[in-house]
């Protein structure tokens, strides 16, 4: 079974980011696929409730009343803003372990970010070999800049927009999250910069628990798309597949119209 | 090619020279450290800056405050534990040469930099006085990273305020190894230094001076605790206990 997976908490993407996204992958998808939404709002019957704080009881998918940890919850501190992505980590949790009760044992994953552009046919996320889990290799990043800012926590090469792992995968990921959450919520700034430091080695990219997707599959809005020879921000290349528009260092909600004119 | 061309500060100059003036004069030690600069903008130039930064008057201040308090003290260490110690290129020679250990060990997370760290403590790699491991010390134990020399009696970190409290890499390394192969104690002594000087991101754990550094440790027997000026004008605390 083939899902493809968003989340959206807070305010800073409306209803309509998830509608967008799920109409893409409609029309971009030439196999069939579950569409689900990890949402602090459930309103409709493909939302997974994300947990708010205190709330301990969500009600899933299945129908059934079923407890998902809240626990990450406290480990975040809001002034720092560190590592705030976390809630992406409860999909590599939920419904993951070895039952058929929330998806068959061969079921896939893709995760898509709401504010991405998809370009073409899907199909080939779930076709590629699945020995690993996949992850945004930002082939925009000058490998040189990442290494020398790998201590600093600075320079991340990958971007956790697009996700693809099987069913259990992640697993050891979310174990690990768990088992070190004061430390990790602590030191790194992201999500993104956690899987660079522990799941992905760039001194030997082929080596990491992560692989990074290919050059030509996916490229940034801002960033560009390979480093140093197609650097070009704003432009879009639709022989890609996905268009990412994440930007660490912009305003919450500053690319909303940028994105909604390219929806048209 | 000329060194003057890799534009180095002036105060990575005058670090290395009053560096030199500390140990014993070692014409091809410091032809060694001479050519450890052009080999690191031939082979490593995205590092040429992070070298310069680590090469600078307060960096070797911060460094001969180690070895001065730990000389008051008579700690007289055999094998010293390094964390995130950088190139180590000023404590690891200074603590070979001024305190007479027998080892170093460095613990860095990054691969490029334990090379250079080779680079610039050549003479003591080869003599196996001197190793460096590439370890993510908050993550991984030390203690099962053998050595020829026997247990770490001395700890060194010089870089806190990079990473969480110190009491994590007590917790995870406390006990290892078994009988009399434990090579972290509550016997070990630690020396560490942080700052609050919070203007840079990566400073992560900032404190406000060393009676803070010595909590985050989870100190029971504080042997000294200081604050130093540097020349850069940060503020730098210290504190060596256990």
């Amino acid at each position: 079974m083939n899902n493809i997976l968003c989340m959206n908490w807070g305010d800073k993407y409306d209803d309509s980011y998830v509608e967008k996204l799920k109409e893409q992958c409609e029309a971009n998808c030439t196999v069939p696929f579950k569409f689900w939404c990890f949402t602090d709002k459930p309103e409709k019957d493909w939302h997974i409730p994300i947990p708010r704080q205190g709330l301990t009881f969500i009600k899933a998918m299945s129908g059934k009343w079923i407890p998902i940890p809240t626990t990450l919850d406290e480990f975040y501190d809001e002034e720092r803003g560190f590592f705030w992505a976390y809630r992406k980590c409860h999909m590599f949790n939920y419904g993951q372990v070895h039952d058929e009760s929330s998806f068959p044992n061969n079921s896939k994953f893709l995760f898509l970010d709401l504010d991405v552009i998809v370009h073409k046919d899907l199909k080939y996320f779930f076709d590629l070999p699945n020995d690993k889990p996949w992850i945004v290799r930002g082939w925009w990043n000058d490998i040189l800049t990442v290494k020398r800012n790998y201590a600093k926590h600075k320079s991340t090469p990958l971007n956790s927009s697009v996700i693809l792992w099987k069913k259990g995968q992640m697993i050891p990921v979310w174990d690990h999250v768990t088992a070190n959450a004061e430390l990790i919520f602590f030191t790194y700034p992201s999500l993104d910069n956690y899987f660079a430091h522990h799941w992905y080695d760039p001194w030997n990219e082929d080596n990491g628990f992560l692989r990074g997707f290919p050059q030509g599959d996916i490229y940034s809005w801002y960033k560009g798309n390979t480093f140093p020879d197609d650097m070009e921000l704003k432009k879009l290349r639709t022989d890609h597949k996905i268009c990412l528009f994440n930007n660490s260092t912009q305003i919450e909600g500053e690319n909303d119209d940028e994105i909604k004119k390219l929806w048209l | 090619m000329a060194i003057n061309q890799f534009n180095i500060p002036a105060d990575t100059f005058v670090a290395t020279a009053l560096f030199f003036s500390y140990l014993s004069p070692d014409m091809e030690e410091a032809r060694n450290w001479k050519q450890t600069f052009v080999n690191i903008e031939k082979k490593y130039p995205q590092y040429l800056r992070s070298v310069a930064s680590a090469t600078t008057v307060a960096q070797l201040e911060s460094k001969l405050w180690v070895i001065e308090e730990l000389q008051t003290l008579k700690i007289k260490p055999k094998v010293v534990g390094i964390l995130a110690g950088w190139y180590s290129n000023f404590l690891t020679p200074l603590l070979l040469e001024r305190l007479n250990v027998d080892f170093i060990h460095n613990f860095e997370m990054d691969k490029d930099v334990k090379d250079i760290s080779y680079l610039f403590n050549k003479k003591y790699k080869s003599n196996n006085r001197y190793k460096c491991d590439v370890v993510d010390v908050m993550f991984e134990k030390v203690c099962n990273k053998e050595n020829e020399y026997g247990d770490f009696d001395l700890i060194i970190n010089t870089s806190c305020e990079h990473m969480f409290h110190m009491r994590k890499f007590r917790e995870i390394n406390m006990n290892c190894g078994y009988g009399s192969d434990i090579v972290l104690n509550d016997d070990t002594i630690y020396v560490l230094q942080s700052t609050d000087d919070n203007q840079y991101d990566d400073h992560i754990n900032c404190v406000s001076g060393p009676e803070e550094l010595s909590k985050q440790a989870d100190f029971v027997d504080i042997l000294y605790s200081g604050t130093k000026v540097l020349d850069s004008g940060m503020n730098r605390f210290m504190v060596i206990g256990r």
